[in-house]
């Protein structure tokens, strides 16, 4: 017979226990079947008193519920836990890296002044404005991010996580140091997508505000692996009014002053889908940023792993939970013989 | 002070000391029993004129006399753990002080046997004349708290009881089976047994009508837990009720009908159920 399939439903119910051993304390919790009660009142003789079923029910139901929050509490001291699963889901949208530019000049504004880290109308303020409500609207997209600026940052890879990309875009309030080094950057931002299957278009975004020389092997390798893994690139072009344009050819050409233009030929040259957008101001870069919105819109089919819950936490609410109806049954019990009888007089 | 009680008994003692009870023995000039000829009874002082003048033997006839005598008065206390309640150990006391003081002042003998699981030695006082013996006794009583899990020692204090027939007060709370009850009144039946029951108005009567307690039985270690509510109690005081019904219809079968002692009692009550007899 062929082994079922194993599902996500399946595996739902995987409960397993971080310390087992505890459970040797289990026949503990038969201990209010045979204890006796703390406090209990003399009388003179049991035998003569009538049996009452009420009062039968009641007194074995407080002995069950005391053996259950035992129960609970071995249990809980077990800390169990729900087993990792993996669920599959289907998607609209794409795999996209965010490779922001991080190099010293995103900290000024368009009209090229500095303001200090934390000033609104900077480069990479405007960026992560955008950005973050970018991602907000994408939600079926997987997000990744590397920040660079002379080397790259590892910041986070290929996630389904809102949470976590917006945290990592807002964690470049930090002020920019160093230059534009793309070429590496480019290098962390593919290689995101080599270990994952290709489950749907995808995209690096490239978010910078300048360019650099890559050298001749570079641009082999770079062009090789956007070709391996299906990448298409945008870029995001933040211009200063001084820089130069994408398109038309600079008066004073030059690898070393004019760098974008040349590394715009070099991407047009690569073969892949690829789109540049000009932002010389916060509208435009908006308009970039839409344009890129409607682009990516094709369904994929991808896997979500769902982390171990820890149910522990759960049992312990279960416990205190009993533990309270408990001390509430004590509270209202009369606890000496005086009491029993000042009460009536 | 102590309170005193009168005690009078429909029987008459084999005893041959003197004393205040109907006696079996001829003797004495108080109780008269019938008349004999002069011949056979010498007692000159003792002629009855209006009698001899109707003898149709035309003898001289003496009046004669039964002698009166002392009885033994028992007190026999159940000293089981279920008498440890509340402050029946304090009554049982205080009614053991004044039989015995009752006792004395009457001339009688006193003798007290406290039972467990077997009698207790330092509760064992034979039948003799205590005048002040006994407040040390009492005192025992007082601050003894009975641990014992049954009270099986009953069964066998009338091997320890007088020859002759005597009265005993029979105290305890009478929580047995009923076959064990008359079991032990077999074993007594050649005295003349007054049952005191023990019952405490906190057993049953003064119960609160709402409350929530385990109530533990020192007897049998078994605890209850009770959700009492007003039916609750009605029922438990229609159990004692029940209980005190069928003891009552035992007590009379051999002989006498229950005193129920509790904390409020007084001397008097006891005379006056001996007077209700």
């Amino acid at each position: 017979m062929p082994a079922l399939p194993q599902t996500g439903e399946e595996r739902a119910v995987d409960i397993a226990l971080t310390y087992p051993w505890a459970l040797l304390l289990l026949p503990l919790s038969l201990v209010p079947f045979f204890a006796r009660q703390a406090k209990s009142l003399r009388y003179s003789s049991l035998s003569i008193l009538p049996f009452d079923g009420l009062s039968f029910l009641f007194s074995n139901g407080v002995k069950l519920l005391t053996a259950l929050v035992m129960l609970l509490l071995i249990v809980s001291l077990t800390k169990p836990y729900q087993k990792e699963q993996t669920v599959e889901r289907m998607g609209k949208g794409a795999q996209i890296v965010i490779l922001l530019d991080r190099s010293a000049s995103m900290n000024e504004n368009f009209a090229g002044r500095y303001f200090g880290g934390g000033a609104s109308e900077s480069k990479v303020a405007m960026a992560r404005q955008l950005l973050s409500e970018f991602v907000l609207q994408r939600q079926d997209d997987f997000f990744g991010m590397v920040s660079f600026s002379t080397a790259p940052i590892h910041v986070l890879p290929l996630t389904q996580d809102k949470e976590a990309i917006l945290a990592a875009i807002r964690a470049t309030k930090t002020r920019g140091r160093g230059v534009t080094n793309i070429a590496p950057g480019l290098y962390m931002g593919l290689s995101y997508f080599s270990d994952i299957p290709v489950t749907g278009s995808r995209v690096i975004l490239l978010v910078s505000d300048g360019a650099a020389k890559i050298d001749i092997d570079t641009q082999t390798t770079l062009t090789q692996l956007f070709h391996q893994n299906r990448v298409m690139l945008y870029w995001v072009y933040l211009r200063n009014k001084d820089s130069a344009r994408l398109d038309t050819k600079p008066a004073n050409i030059n690898e070393s002053t004019t760098p974008e233009y040349f590394l715009h030929q070099y991407f047009q040259s690569m073969g892949i889908p690829y789109r540049s957008f000009e932002a010389e101001n916060p509208q435009a870069l908006q308009e970039a940023i839409k344009a890129i919105g409607e682009l990516e819109n094709k369904p994929i089919r991808y896997t979500e792993k769902i982390p171990r819950k820890d149910l522990a936490e759960t049992c312990y609410l279960w416990t205190l939970a009993g533990l309270f109806l408990l001390l509430l049954i004590k509270y209202f019990e009369v606890k000496t013989e005086q009491k029993l009888i000042k009460r009536y007089l | 002070m102590i309170e005193e009680f009168h005690y009078q008994i429909p029987w008459r003692t084999s005893s041959a000391h003197p004393g205040r009870h109907l006696g079996r023995h001829s003797g004495g000039e108080h109780d008269f029993q019938g008349h004999a000829p002069l011949i056979s009874r010498p007692e000159a002082h003792n002629i009855d004129v209006h009698a001899s003048l109707l003898d149709p033997f035309q003898q001289y006839v003496v009046r004669t006399f039964r002698q009166r005598s002392v009885i033994n008065v028992t007190v026999i206390a159940d000293l089981s753990a279920s008498m440890g309640f509340q402050n029946k150990m304090a009554t049982l006391a205080k009614f053991t002080e004044q039989a015995a003081y009752s006792a004395a002042r009457s001339g009688d003998h006193f003798g007290f046997m406290g039972c467990g699981a077997d009698i207790i030695p330092e509760f064992y006082m034979p039948p003799r004349w205590y005048k002040g013996g006994t407040a040390e006794l009492a005192e025992s009583l007082r601050h003894y708290h009975p641990a014992s899990t049954n009270a099986k020692g009953l069964l066998t204090v009338q091997e320890y009881c007088p020859r002759h027939r005597s009265l005993i007060f029979l105290v305890s709370d009478f929580h047995y089976p009923l076959q064990d009850i008359a079991t032990l009144f077999d074993s007594l039946l050649k005295h003349d047994v007054i049952p005191v029951v023990m019952w405490h108005p906190d057993e049953y009567e003064q119960l609160p009508e709402w409350g929530l307690f385990t109530l533990s039985d020192p007897e049998t270690g078994r605890e209850k837990t009770l959700l009492m509510r007003p039916g609750l109690k009605k029922k438990i005081i229609q159990a004692f009720n029940a209980q005190r019904e069928q003891l009552k219809h035992l007590f009379i079968r051999n002989g006498r009908q229950p005193f129920y002692l509790n904390d409020a009692f007084e001397a008097d009550q006891m005379t006056r159920y001996f007077y209700e007899q």
